[in-house]
């Protein structure tokens, strides 16, 4: 197989994973044009569930998958409940701070609570699995998330299509006033749209754990990435979001194959750049 | 009241102004910088116990620890200053190299410390030590590994434990050993079988020092080849296709350079993957870390790592097995690496005071430049502590600090991995287990 | 307009209220003894980091405060004046006052091409958009090997005190901080009264209102924009030769970037005294709780910074001085939304 192909699906596994990190942040911003900054930290929480699930409960990250998207949803809930709903009076400036208060919030008091040492999940049906195809190697727990992230793309995206809260989402997202007056309670949609923001990314850090490490800051690694993600497939496009974290896992795996490792993550936001000068509501953003 | 009460009250009378003296000799205050909270924390922490458990051997008596011949066990303070006591002051650095510079100031300003220790990340001594020159008061360190930092003709820094140069050279003493058939319990081994080296580096001045320093000057000076030298961004997502190239890169031997969470990350991707060098090899950092060695477990059988400091080597330096004893009644653990390093950095501070006879800063700059202590007191393998030029450009670096080599061994029996000592080869505790056998 | 006039304008605060103008006198005073009444070392050092600070919390304002355009990538600034100095000291032994031009035009003419394209961008995305050029920069400067990567440059050490170089003891360095933050206090005096001023306040109001009304909004923001890169250049300057050592992890980070932006977020956006207050709060906090708390609670002092941020944006978005100001009956309703409008 060459070489490039290999890098190819390597990519596009890895770009799967970062499409599912961005779901949730886009499914907020869509909902109600805010950047929800502790969204890493969102993952993070997510992350301690399933290894706390694995190391006490069960010793399998899979397990603990339903626990983090519950515990990712009470938070997401919360924190609108409590913060966000009003941070929505203020300027745009107290939205971007608040959200970054409550990223470091939950990052330090996590610190607080948990300590600074890495943790890995003790073992697990996926954990380590090697998976070849052909001359190709996979990661069976790498594989998992893919799969898991198609499938709760396809399930937001049928939510949001074909059922009636799915539709005041996307009433709310596309005139806030007017759905209002069309008799959407516009902030209990707000609400939804943060406890989805919260379970998804709940969800998504379980199933990283499968193979990664669990630490306080953690959140840190995959927050830009996820950003850029959004920011590629058009803030609030469920679909842009899949596509862009595809092409955001093939361009890493190409530029650290075929240039520098080292410059992986500036090719990354040099393609961000040049998408939002040329798109600036990004590949498939709607406004 | 009658005579007996009398005489136990003029006893203790008597016994407290006896005290007094003791008491009066006002201790001497050293500042310490550690990165005490932020990410490092539990580092600064380690750190912090080495240096209170050898204040204390300093400070109070210990009659076991000078039967072996420690010298500041029987002290009890440092004598030429009447017994003064040594007083460690803590500062916290963040482990930010400008809030590590504010508390050198602090320290030298208002605490009236005498000198400075610490402060870990090459970075933060760095801006710390720019401080100690300005202002004129020495700085012994024994934690940092950065070569830069005696090499800039700073005349009030001064470095106790070896840097990252001298860990390379152990590197390829090793390697040379192997191919000499030094190395215990295993024979000569075909230098075709390991001359072609990949060295992965994380671009921080830790990884890119290193790296540069065995590309550009070890491996073309002893003969191996560099077949690639991968530079990788750490904390990065995911290190898939650095680790695909490194395996793509067809080298017998992997030196890391790297971090706890990017070698975690590494080793699990090699073993995904297969590979099967004929060694592998950390650059101390994340290769050391508690937290590495539970995610990896078993798979470690093998994996070689350079450490300043393992605790096994009291099995072959009485002296060592006395002073970790002691660490154990109080932690319960083993002295890491990191508390040893900062037992010899207050080791170097007492024999410094008690040399110069005074706290004036000229005074101990005399001690320091001139002081030797012998090997056998210390915990390390070395000669002994002696200042000097290692290498050209170089001065105030103790020309006789070396690392030592540790290699990952499972014991399925006891379903342990233990850190045994193969290089200095005198001291080692276990054969070498090589080639690399590969993964469970 | 005329040389003098600027200068008048940037020296005068003649319609600031008593209050506030006793406030300046007492307070620039109170840092001009600084040196004299306080001999402890920690506290010297902490108000070098204020004044640092306060410099670049008002060159955020300048684009963020008067403009609304949330800049989250003030540290590339920053950097660019660090290096600037830095390296061709480091090269050529060149001193600071070579290096200081060096490193502004270098960060202005940075902000001039980036901002063309990035000042098009509005609101979460110019955020977003200004976050990520600042870490493509980071990165670069860690790869490149003309910067000397991530190993920093270690600025070659004068043995005594040199004016040239900017080497000198904890109070000169006191006042080169403290001078430059008057200069760069002036010029935001200005600026809030010129005619570039009042048109980014109406960019921040309502940014299509003030294109119909005539405003070249893009040359607007793209000057505001280029003055808060000078100014965060010059405090960039500053930080090399105080320290003596730079990296891009400590003078290009994304911490530094919000730190800069917190700055004047939680004393007051759009306001003069607002990065004042906020550094005044936020750097001693900092310190001190960081030196009190020590290493036993660890996470603790950004769990309670956290709240903070978050306490401030919920309830008071126009920071510590709008609590002042609420505080503060007297001044009139109508004095307020001349300032403020």
């Amino acid at each position: 197989m060459s070489v490039f192909l290999e890098v190819s699906i390597q990519g596009v596994l890895m770009g799967l994973t970062y499409a599912l990190l961005a779901l949730g942040l886009t499914v907020i911003f869509g909902v109600m044009d805010m950047v929800n900054f502790a969204h890493g930290e969102f993952l993070m929480i997510g992350m301690y569930a399933a290894y706390l699930t694995a190391a006490h409960v069960f010793p399998d990250p899979l397990v603990g998958v339903p626990v983090a998207g519950l515990i990712g949803l009470v938070l997401g809930a919360l924190s609108y409940r409590l913060l966000v709903r009003r941070l929505l009076q203020g300027p745009t400036i107290a939205q971007i701070f608040g959200t970054f208060g409550l990223m470091l919030f939950l990052r330090y008091g996590a610190l607080a609570v948990f300590g600074p040492n890495l943790r890995s999940a003790p073992g697990g049906l996926v954990v380590g699995q090697r998976l070849v195809l052909g001359g190709l190697v996979l990661d069976g727990a790498k594989v998992t998330a893919a799969a898991g992230s198609a499938l709760l793309f396809a399930l937001i995206y049928w939510f949001l299509q074909r059922t009636r809260v799915g539709l005041g989402l996307r009433a709310t997202a596309a005139h806030r006033e007017a759905a209002r007056y069309m008799g959407v309670d516009t902030d209990a949609m707000n609400s939804i749209g943060w406890a989805i923001g919260g379970a998804t990314a709940g969800m998504a850090g379980a199933l990283l754990v499968n193979f990664y490490y669990v630490s306080p800051t953690v959140g840190m690694v995959f927050a830009m990435i996820t950003f850029t993600t959004v920011a590629l497939g058009g803030f609030g496009s469920v679909p842009g979001a899949f596509v862009a974290g595809i092409i955001v896992g093939v361009v890493e795996a190409v530029t650290a194959q075929y240039f520098s490792p080292q410059l992986k993550l500036a090719v990354i936001y040099l393609v961000f750049f040049l998408v939002v000068l040329l798109r600036p509501h990004g590949l498939l953003g709607a406004r | 009241m009658n005579r007996g009460r009398w005489a136990v009250l003029s006893l203790i009378v008597l016994a407290a102004l006896a005290a007094v003296p003791a008491a009066a000799q006002p201790a001497v205050r050293i500042g310490v910088i550690l990165p005490l909270s932020g990410p490092l924390a539990p580092t600064g922490q380690e750190l912090r116990r080495g240096y209170e458990l050898m204040v204390d051997i300093v400070n109070n008596v210990h009659p076991e620890l000078a039967a072996l011949g420690l010298e500041v066990a029987g002290w009890e303070g440092i004598p030429s200053l009447g017994g003064a006591k040594i007083e460690l002051v803590f500062a916290d650095s963040r482990g930010d190299p400008a809030i590590g510079a504010d508390m050198a100031r602090r320290l030298i300003m208002e605490e009236n410390v005498v000198g400075l220790t610490g402060a870990y990340q090459s970075g933060v001594t760095q801006t710390v030590a720019t401080v100690a020159e300005r202002m004129g008061v020495p700085l012994v360190n024994s934690d940092s590994s950065s070569p830069t930092l005696t090499m800039l003709g700073y005349q009030w820094f001064w470095r106790v434990t070896p840097h990252d140069r001298i860990f390379d050279d152990d590197l390829f003493n090793l390697l040379d050993g192997l191919v000499a058939g030094q190395a215990p319990g295993v024979g000569p081994v075909p230098k075709e079988s390991l001359s072609r080296l990949a060295i992965v580096a994380e671009n921080t001045e830790f990884g890119v020092a290193s790296g540069d320093d065995i590309r550009n000057r070890l491996a073309p000076e002893r003969g191996y080849d560099v077949v690639d030298y991968i530079q990788y961004t750490s904390n990065s997502p995911d290190l898939t296709s650095e680790t695909t190239r490194l395996v793509n890169s067809g080298a017998d031997a992997y030196l890391f350079v790297s971090y706890v969470s990017d070698a975690i990350l590494f080793m699990r991707t090699l073993k995904l993957l297969g590979a099967s060098p004929t060694l592998i090899w950390g650059q101390d950092a994340g290769f050391t870390n508690p937290d590495f060695v539970d995610a990896i477990g078993p798979d470690l059988h093998g994996v070689l790592t350079r450490s300043l400091f393992i605790s096994k080597i009291g099995q072959v330096k009485p002296i060592a097995a006395a002073i970790n004893e002691l660490y154990r009644e109080r932690h319960g653990k083993d002295l890491s690496e990191e508390s040893a390093r900062e037992t010899l950095g207050v080791q170097v501070w007492a024999h410094a005071l008690q040399r110069a006879g005074s706290t004036d800063p000229a005074a101990l700059k005399e001690a320091l430049d001139n002081l030797y202590i012998p090997g056998e007191q210390l915990i390390t393998p070395w000669e002994g502590v002696q200042f000097g030029a290692g290498r050209p450009g170089e001065m105030n670096q103790n020309i006789h600090a070396t690392g030592m080599i540790g290699q990952y061994q499972y014991n399925p029996d006891t379903g342990e991995v233990q850190l045994e000592i193969v290089y200095p080869f005198d001291f080692a505790t276990a054969d070498m287990v090589h080639p690399f056998p590969g993964w469970n | 307009m005329g040389i003098g006039r600027i200068i008048r304008d940037a020296l005068s605060f003649g319609d600031l209220s008593r209050a506030e103008r006793l406030g300046i006198a007492l307070f620039l005073v109170a840092m001009a003894v600084f040196p004299f009444a306080v001999k402890s070392g920690f506290g010297r050092a902490v108000a070098v980091q204020f004044l640092l600070y306060a410099t670049l919390g008002l060159s955020w304002n300048f684009i963020g405060g008067y403009g609304g355009q949330i800049d989250l990538g003030g540290a590339k600034n920053v950097g660019f004046g660090a290096y600037g100095v830095a390296l061709p000291m480091l090269w050529w032994n060149a001193p600071f006052w070579v290096g200081l031009p060096i490193g502004v035009a270098a960060a202005v003419l940075e902000s001039l091409v980036l901002g063309l394209a990035l000042l098009r961008l509005r609101g979460h995305y110019f955020a977003i958009g200004t976050l990520a050029v600042a870490l493509v920069w980071q990165e670069l400067f860690t790869f490149w090997r003309w910067t000397n990567g991530a190993r920093g440059v270690l600025l070659p050490l004068k043995p005594t005190p040199d004016f040239l170089y900017m080497q000198f003891g904890p109070v000169g360095f006191h006042y080169a901080a403290l001078f430059l933050f008057v200069l760069s206090l002036c010029w935001l005096n200005w600026f809030r009264k010129s005619k570039l001023g009042y048109e980014l306040r109406a960019i921040r109001e309502d940014e299509d209102a003030a294109a119909s009304l005539g405003i070249d909004v893009l040359a607007a923001k793209l000057k505001a924009y280029c003055i808060s890169a000078a100014v965060a250049a010059a405090a960039g300057a500053f930080y090399a030769v105080y320290y003596g050592y730079i990296d891009p992890a400590s003078v290009m980070h994304m911490d530094l970037s919000v730190m800069i932006a917190m700055t004047a977020m939680i004393g007051g956006a759009g306001v003069l005294w607002g990065p004042v207050v906020g550094a005044a709060v936020l750097i001693p906090l900092d310190r001190y709780l960081g030196a009190w708390l020590g290493g036993d609670a660890l996470g603790i002092d950004f769990v309670i910074y956290a709240l903070i941020i978050m306490l401030v944006a919920a309830y008071q978005p126009k920071g510590v001085w709008g609590i002042i100001e609420s505080l503060a009956p007297a001044r009139s309703a109508q004095r307020n939304e001349w300032r403020d409008a």
